[in-house]
């Protein structure tokens, strides 16, 4: 009897595909039902915000950055923000930067709901998505009731904030957040312990510390494999240096860890945003900004932590009101560059737990 | 070790390959030549005190009057910061990948050679990569860059 | 869908069949306004809103709206999210497979006319009704849940005053 002859053949996980997270190409040369080679291609939401960004005044890049990662739309607005006072040498008066600090972990945690429900969703699970958004619009009420928009804030402006809060806010956010420390038994019960969600992320694309470091992972990705490494600890802006918060890690770096890790470090800012409330001081939100802001020529990498890791821009300047050329960091597109090393032999079910669990979202991968 | 310190450091052991810069307004910068760029990378990245293993970033530059490769670089074991530079002129862009170093830096560079039009040597993968697959209008991210259908926002 | 479109053209021959026709156009287009799956093609930050559309608290479900992954199986598409010039022709291949009758909603300022990318990028393509035809436009950046929902009555608004001898190809 003849052996079978197989061939590899290309699959083409497509540009429009219900979970890659925004418009990414992946295409894949598999082997009957594993992946053997993956090959990203990208540019399908590269909308040029760097060239926009050279022929605008400073104040107006601000709106820009919002567009640049929208799931954490105050943590781009944020380091824009510290990058430009560094040039310019501002400093931001004190009441505004705790509210800074309260806005930027509200928006962690509401990104890490999206994750959680939107991960569950690309697995199988569809009901931790339905609860993931529930408690999101509490937390999108609170934003909305300060600066009036739901997902691109522009709120933390150059020097300061546009608006103060509210005297409802504080009474509300405490709600939520007593809200949102009941509900983690509910969540942690949903699928923690659960065998077959066991069986789908356990083991399953194991990414080491060593590589983690090399391929430039950052945030959750890098804290589940392993490396005790955090922006705001190691390499402190801002008043983080005053809170004490602790920083989860995890030891096997799979698709669990990963998943675990950012139900964790939601806890951990709702810590940190427990203790900006109790301090929240009084005094001014925002510091003398001239109207025609021209910074002095230099240049300046400015990183914070963002939800899903490290997010850099740098700025050079040259004196005049314009930069000259501004350069956006995301974190997800180091992660995507992870994709091809660490999902390579697996079946492509799991390529796309893989490929949920790093989460990546292509605004910060195109720009 | 804070900023001095780490400066004096990195001027020993550079010997001469890394000077420093004043235009970085906040961590440190130092200018290094193209031809000197493996050196400065590996001797970074290898020394038992410095660990320079994470690189953060790399940007290209068109100042207007030559290209400016930016290396962001920090050290996870001993967090510390530091940024170097590559001055290239134009009609001799080329610099060499430093994707052995830090394989993070593959799509970087990838990104600079499309957008500015920089050549990596010993790169390897340089093809079509954020833009569409039939462009074939130049290099848009330089200064002097123009098209008929690009619309530049009026000043009022 | 072929035979039914003749029903109109025989009707109308018949004394009184023009009520035949107008029965059977409303029975139709009401059973189709109140049951439009719509696929899910999501681009960038009106991605969320849609999402956020879809999930709890503003319902679509209650419209009669799930999203479908397949083009096969959708007869509207919301455009939600910047169109970009690698992505168009992509766009264009998703409508064309869309069964007719079949409708595109444009959500958002970057696809009505490119939004805030319209001065100074090169990669953006100014609006989608050059590739696709628009039947609604929701203006916004992000537009909030609330207009979203609005739109898609006002599409079926739209729907339910078609008559049968409009259903040709677009």
């Amino acid at each position: 009897m003849a052996k079978l002859r197989t061939e590899e053949f290309l699959v083409n996980m497509g540009p429009h595909h219900p979970s890659t997270h925004g418009v990414c190409r992946l295409v894949l040369t598999m082997d009957g039902e594993k992946v053997v080679h993956i090959e990203p291609v990208i540019g399908y939401l590269h909308r040029a915000i760097e060239k926009i960004c050279e022929n605008r005044t400073y104040p107006q890049c601000s709106p820009m950055m919002d567009r640049f990662e929208y799931v954490t739309a105050m943590a781009s607005d944020h380091v824009y923000a510290l990058a430009v006072e560094k040039l310019a040498g501002l400093e931001v008066p004190e009441r505004a930067e705790y509210l800074r600090v309260i806005m930027v972990e509200l928006n962690r945690i509401a990104s890490h709901l999206i994750f959680w429900g939107v991960t569950a969703m690309d697995v199988g699970a569809y009901t931790p998505f339905l609860y993931g958004l529930r408690e999101r619009e509490d937390i999108i009420d609170l934003f909305e009731m300060t600066c009036g928009q739901r997902l691109t804030y522009n709120y933390i402006r150059i020097g300061g904030v546009s608006q103060d809060i509210p005297d409802e806010f504080v009474p509300k956010c405490r709600e939520f957040m007593d809200k949102l420390w009941g509900k983690f038994a509910d969540y942690e019960g949903l699928l923690n312990e659960n065998p077959i969600w066991l069986v789908r992320t356990k083991g399953i694309g194991v990414l080491t510390a060593e590589k983690a470091i090399a391929f430039g992972a950052s945030g959750p990705v890098l804290r589940a494999s392993g490396v005790d490494y955090d922006v705001r600890r190691d390499d402190p802006y801002s008043i983080y240096d005053k809170f004490n918060f602790e920083i989860p890690t995890q030891k096997n770096g799979d698709s669990y860890d990963r998943f675990i890790q950012r139900i964790d470090e939601m806890k951990a800012s709702l810590r940190i945003i427990e203790q900006a409330l109790d301090n929240l001081p009084e005094g001014d939100i925002k510091c003398k900004v001239k109207p025609k802001f021209k910074p002095p020529a230099g240049e300046v990498y400015s990183r914070i932590e963002s939800a899903r890791g490290e997010m850099g821009v740098y700025i050079r300047s040259d004196g005049s009101t314009k930069p000259v050329r501004v350069k956006l960091r995301g974190s997800s597109y180091n992660h995507l560059r992870l994709v091809p090393e660490i999902a390579t032999d697996v079946l492509i079910a799991d390529l796309v737990t893989i490929f949920a669990t790093l989460d990546i979202i292509m605004p910060e991968v195109d720009r | 070790m804070n900023k001095d310190e780490l400066k004096e450091k990195i001027l020993k052991l550079s010997q001469g390959t890394m000077t420093p810069s004043e235009s970085g307004v906040f961590d440190l910068m130092f200018d290094v030549k193209p031809s000197d760029l493996m050196k400065v990378a590996l001797m970074l990245r290898d020394h038992e005190n410095l660990k320079f293993d994470f690189l953060n970033n790399i940007s290209g530059v068109d100042t207007g009057e030559r290209f400016e490769v930016v290396y962001s670089l920090s050290s996870i074991t001993f967090s510390l910061r530091l940024d170097f530079k590559v001055a290239l002129p134009y009609d001799q862009a080329v610099i060499e990948s430093t994707k052995e170093v830090w394989p993070a830096a593959e799509w970087h560079e990838r990104e600079i050679w499309e957008l500015f039009g920089i050549d990596i040597a010993n790169h390897g993968d340089l093809n079509r990569f954020l833009l569409p697959d039939d462009w074939d209008q130049g290099y848009p991210m330089r200064k002097d860059w123009d098209a008929p259908d690009f619309i530049r926002m009026p000043q009022l | 869908m072929g035979l039914i479109k003749k029903v109109p053209v025989y009707a109308e021959q018949i004394p009184g069949g023009g009520i035949v026709a107008t029965q059977l156009e409303s029975i139709l287009s009401h059973s189709q306004a109140c049951s439009m799956w719509y696929l899910l093609f999501a681009t960038a930050c009106c991605a969320i809103e849609l999402m956020c559309t879809g999930a709890s608290r503003y319902d679509f479900d209650r419209l009669g709206m799930i999203f479908r992954p397949t083009p096969r199986q959708a007869d509207l598409i919301i455009a939600a999210g910047t169109i970009t010039k690698k992505m168009a022709p992509r766009l264009r291949r998703l409508y064309d497979q869309m069964a007719e009758p079949r409708y595109v909603i444009a959500m958002g300022g970057c696809t009505i006319k490119g939004g805030p990318f319209y001065y100074d990028s090169y990669a953006v393509e100014k609006g989608i009704d050059h590739i696709v035809p628009v039947d609604i436009y929701i203006p916004g950046c992000p537009p909030r849940p609330e207009s979203l929902l609005e739109g898609c009555l006002h599409l079926q608004k739209k729907i339910k005053s078609q008559k049968l001898a409009d259903w040709h190809e677009k």
